[in-house]
């Protein structure tokens, strides 16, 4: 197992580092040049100063030898100062990863606990009523776009009946550890983070059942005369989870990344809203390290979804 | 176990949250307890806390080293600088600081008000001016270095060549005395040298190193944490991406403000703005046109409204020999009497604003009488005979030509900005109508403005604003110094060039006469041709309209203030 996992980090490394190639790439040839927009409107400028401040930055030198001076010193743990905030970009990065990872972590939370027991009842109840609610739910969560969701709430929940707040992590003025102030604030960004996966698993999990209860050792369960409740949770539930397991895989990475524009909607302090602000600035350090991170994020996230399939499946063996 | 006390944590969030939001009556957050006794509330009283709205976090709180916008406004609250400008007529008055001048008008002699303290208690001294141009000299990352350009001395002492900046004499005998020399008269020094905050030598002095130009201040942690302050207001704490704190300054050399609290908010655009100024969560911020009605029908909020000291204009690139037809003064005036702005400010301010004719804001004591400007009244049919005096004739298509030439433009906007998108769109139609072509085109502002200043040979035209100081020197935008290049970016986007023009803009900046009556003359002379020149079709000036919790008392609104923070010590909360 160590080895498997040693193994898998080595090849992580081209990986990642195929990825920064590109983004270095796009992130400094699209439009637009940092130093001229961070001076924008400043009196008396002088042209000298532009090319101080862009020999400063190393902004002076070729793309390809801007690249080698980032990675020379992005493997030592260094990522650059960002130029918007003048502080390490990655300080700057973990200093709000734990506010995303609340946020993913509690939507992930959602979509597992709603998603999944929506499919079961839906598959359970084929036919139903209640099936083709579910099922119109899964494609509207799919079909919506979540930012429209989450401003629809916005005006609906915290404008017209002021039950929750609008945005933010924390009340003025509130203590910092002040936790019902939090939950409250949290909790609408999470739901609508959740809301494409709730819909996704729902789907997913319905398709997944029902094949499982038309299988041989379902009938033969329910032959050797086991309660429904036994049949469903021991047999049923557990196989129809399994393939489960490969749609978690990219979860972490794929709620991280719709953190990017949730965050930007409720004014959520985390990496997405810090990236997405670096990406308009054109604040290149700060823009590669939360690339970095987030395909770092995504390797480990697919690393863990292959040993958590060994722990769901016994019959599939690491190697 | 980790994982398990967190799924704790988010299920009792979630059930504290369905009880709170269950409970009857339930006061939107953030704001006090409404109906409390309102007998004996008419007189000022100190608390309460006032929380403004903002589209962006700040991104450092050091003046010598920031730019933008956000930035200062935060960290003008903290530090007070020399002078202060009137809101009423924009001249410089002393404030921190008082001022004498040389006959020659090159040497500036400062005391500095005795009771004026940092918070910590430490007098605010010539030494803090001193640590302000230095360590603003020596930084690496400022915009701003090139502010003190003229003050003897400086630029050796910034490239490391000097220890010590020769013009900035500072008295042994009365540390508040201190004298600046200037090289050549620089008119605007009142507010662009002296109008830049004193910095605490005390804390930032040790940041810079005369003998050792390496050491700078631009990665000192006090630049996002200032531990003393001069202005109302001290530092508290950052929430980055989320809120900065500010507490009352007790010990603010014009008496401690009111309120006890001023906090930035950051809110994602303009809509939840209005949302949160509904709901209580912030109590002030600037707001759209498009939101004005909606909440002047709010009983508890107050709106106040002003001229803006800037302007949105559309710039006719003179330079350009893509569109060489913009060069001829011709063709810019027929597209200034072409285009309908009374019924732009209209349609797209919803009445907010103004059609504006000159550089200078009606606001300025620089800017010209109206009744000596052409008002440009709009007029389809001198427009065209404008055009065809040019020589063009219209085409089959119902566009103007000239030798096989259309007429026609390409404006780019910045994206993001409604009342700019609008605009363009208005002017693209009406245009049409005078047989102009236009073709619109919106782009990141990340992606317009280096265009811009860099004279990019895609720039035909462009539709973007001025935010105007309190002093009207307009060196910058005007001067043919200042033309946007390849090799040599400027404000001169449209590569505007007129001798009389820079004389008189030299004027305005170098004198010798920097009185007011005589840079009054010089700028209103200016306004004066750029108005029968159309180097801009100057466009309007958009409305600041400010709304606040309806409680805030003793908000004074001006056109040089666009934050409408103007005295905001005197601000008291009525009925906490």
């Amino acid at each position: 197992m160590r080895a498997y996992i040693l193994k898998r980090l080595l090849y992580a490394i081209p990986t990642l580092l195929g990825i920064s190639v590109i983004v270095f790439a796009v992130t400094h040839l699209s439009p637009g040049d940092p130093v001229r927009l961070y001076t924008f409107g400043a009196l008396n400028i002088t042209e000298q100063d532009i090319e101080d401040l862009r020999h400063h930055y190393g902004l002076d030198k070729s793309l390809p030898l801007q690249y080698v001076d980032w990675m020379s010193l992005a493997i030592r743990g260094d990522f650059g100062t960002s130029l918007q905030y003048h502080q390490p970009a990655l300080g700057l990065l973990l200093e709000r990863l734990p506010n995303t990872l609340q946020l993913a972590a509690l939507a992930l939370l959602l979509q597992l606990g709603i998603g999944v027991p929506f499919g079961m009842i839906a598959a359970l109840n084929r036919g139903k009523p209640i099936d083709s609610v579910i099922r119109v739910f899964g494609v509207i969560g799919h079909a919506i776009p979540t930012f429209w969701i989450g401003l629809l709430l916005i005006v609906l929940l915290s404008v017209t009946l002021r039950v929750l707040p609008s945005g933010g992590m924390l009340t003025v003025g509130k203590d910092f550890w002040d936790i019902p102030d939090r939950a409250r604030h949290i909790l609408l960004p999470a739901f609508v983070l959740a809301l494409a996966g709730i819909a996704n698993y729902s789907r997913y999990l319905r398709t997944e059942t029902l094949d499982v209860i038309g299988q041989d050792y379902i009938r033969t369960a329910y032959a050797k005369g086991l309660s429904e409740r036994l049949v469903v949770y021991r047999h049923a539930l557990r196989n129809a989870l399994i393939p489960m397991v490969t749609a978690l895989g990219p979860i972490l990475a794929v709620v991280v990344s719709g953190a990017l524009i949730i965050e930007q909607v409720f004014t959520w302090p985390g990496v997405g809203q810090l990236t997405y602000l670096a990406a308009r600035n054109k604040d290149y350090p700060v823009i590669m390290a939360g690339v970095m991170v987030g395909s770092a994020l995504l390797v480990i996230s697919y690393l863990i979804r292959d040993i958590a399939y060994a722990v769901v499946d016994p019959r599939i063996k690491v190697k | 176990m980790k994982s398990l006390s967190w799924r704790a944590f988010t299920i009792i969030g979630a059930l504290a949250l369905l009880a709170s939001a269950c409970a009857p009556g339930a006061a939107p957050s953030g704001s006090a307890a409404p109906g409390a006794t309102q007998a004996a509330a008419d007189q000022p009283q100190p608390g309460g806390r006032v929380i403004n709205g903002s589209f962006s976090d700040i991104q450092r709180l050091n003046p010598a080293t920031s730019n933008d916008a956000t930035s200062s406004a935060v960290s003008g609250r903290i530090y007070d600088s020399l002078i202060q400008i009137d809101p009423k007529t924009g001249e410089v008055k002393p404030w921190l600081g008082a001022w004498t001048v040389s006959s020659d008008g090159l040497t500036f002699s400062w005391t500095i008000d005795s009771k004026a303290t940092w918070s910590d208690g430490t007098p605010i001294t010539g030494k803090d001016f001193l640590a302000r141009v230095k360590m603003q000299g020596r930084s690496k990352v400022t915009p701003n270095k090139s502010t003190y350009n003229d003050v003897e001395g400086y630029q050796d002492y910034a490239s490391g060549k000097a220890t010590d900046i020769s013009g900035v004499k500072l008295d042994s005998a009365d540390p508040k005395k201190f004298t600046v020399k200037f090289t050549r008269v620089f008119c605007p020094a009142l507010t662009n040298v002296f109008g830049n905050a004193p910095m605490p030598d005390h804390v930032f002095g040790k940041y810079t190193v005369d003998s050792d130009p390496t050491k700078t201040v631009d990665e000192a942690p006090e630049n996002n944490a200032p531990p003393v302050a001069s202005g109302p207001f001290k530092f508290k704490e950052w929430r980055k991406g989320d809120q900065v704190i500010l507490t009352r300054n007790d010990k603010y050399f014009k008496g401690a403000p009111l309120i006890e609290e001023w906090i930035q908010k950051v809110v994602a655009d303009s809509t939840v703005l209005a949302a949160q100024l509904k709901t209580g969560e912030i109590s002030t911020g600037l707001i759209q046109p498009s939101d004005f009605d909606n909440l002047k029908a709010e009983e508890r909020i107050k709106i106040y409204e002003w001229p803006d000291n800037g302007y949105t204009y559309i710039g006719w690139r003179a330079n350009n020999p893509n569109v060489a037809y913009l060069g001829d003064k011709k063709i810019r005036q027929a597209l200034w009497y072409g285009i309908d702005i009374d019924a732009v400010v209209k349609s797209v301010l919803l009445g907010h604003g103004v059609k504006q004719l000159q550089h200078s804001s009606s606001v300025s004591w620089a800017s010209a009488p109206a009744d000596q400007l052409n008002p440009y009244k709009y007029d389809k049919a001198k427009a065209e005979d404008l055009i065809k005096s040019a020589g063009y004739t219209k085409g089959t298509d119902g566009f103007y030509a000239k030798d096989g030439k259309t007429l026609a433009v390409t404006i780019p906007t910045n994206q993001g900005n409604k009342t700019r998108e609008t605009f363009l769109q208005v002017a693209t139609e009406q245009y049409k109508q005078i047989g102009v072509k236009i073709t619109p085109k919106v782009e990141a502002f990340e992606a317009l403005v280096p265009k811009l200043t860099g004279g990019s040979p895609e720039i035909e035209s462009v539709i973007i604003g001025w935010q105007l100081a309190a002093d009207p020197d307009a060196f910058t935008i005007w001067h043919s110094s200042n033309v946007a290049s390849p090799t040599k970016a400027g404000n001169n986007f449209v590569g505007y060039s007129n001798p009389e023009v820079d004389k008189l803009l030299d004027a305005g900046r170098n004198g010798p006469d920097c009185s007011q009556a005589a840079r009054q003359k010089v700028y209103q002379q200016m306004n004066k041709i750029l108005n029968d020149e159309a180097p801009y079709m100057f466009g309007f000036a958009v409305n600041r309209i400010f709304a606040t919790d309806g409680r805030i008392q003793n908000v004074t609104t001006s056109p040089f203030y666009p934050n409408g923070d103007y005295g905001i010590e005197k601000w008291w909360i009525k009925g906490k």
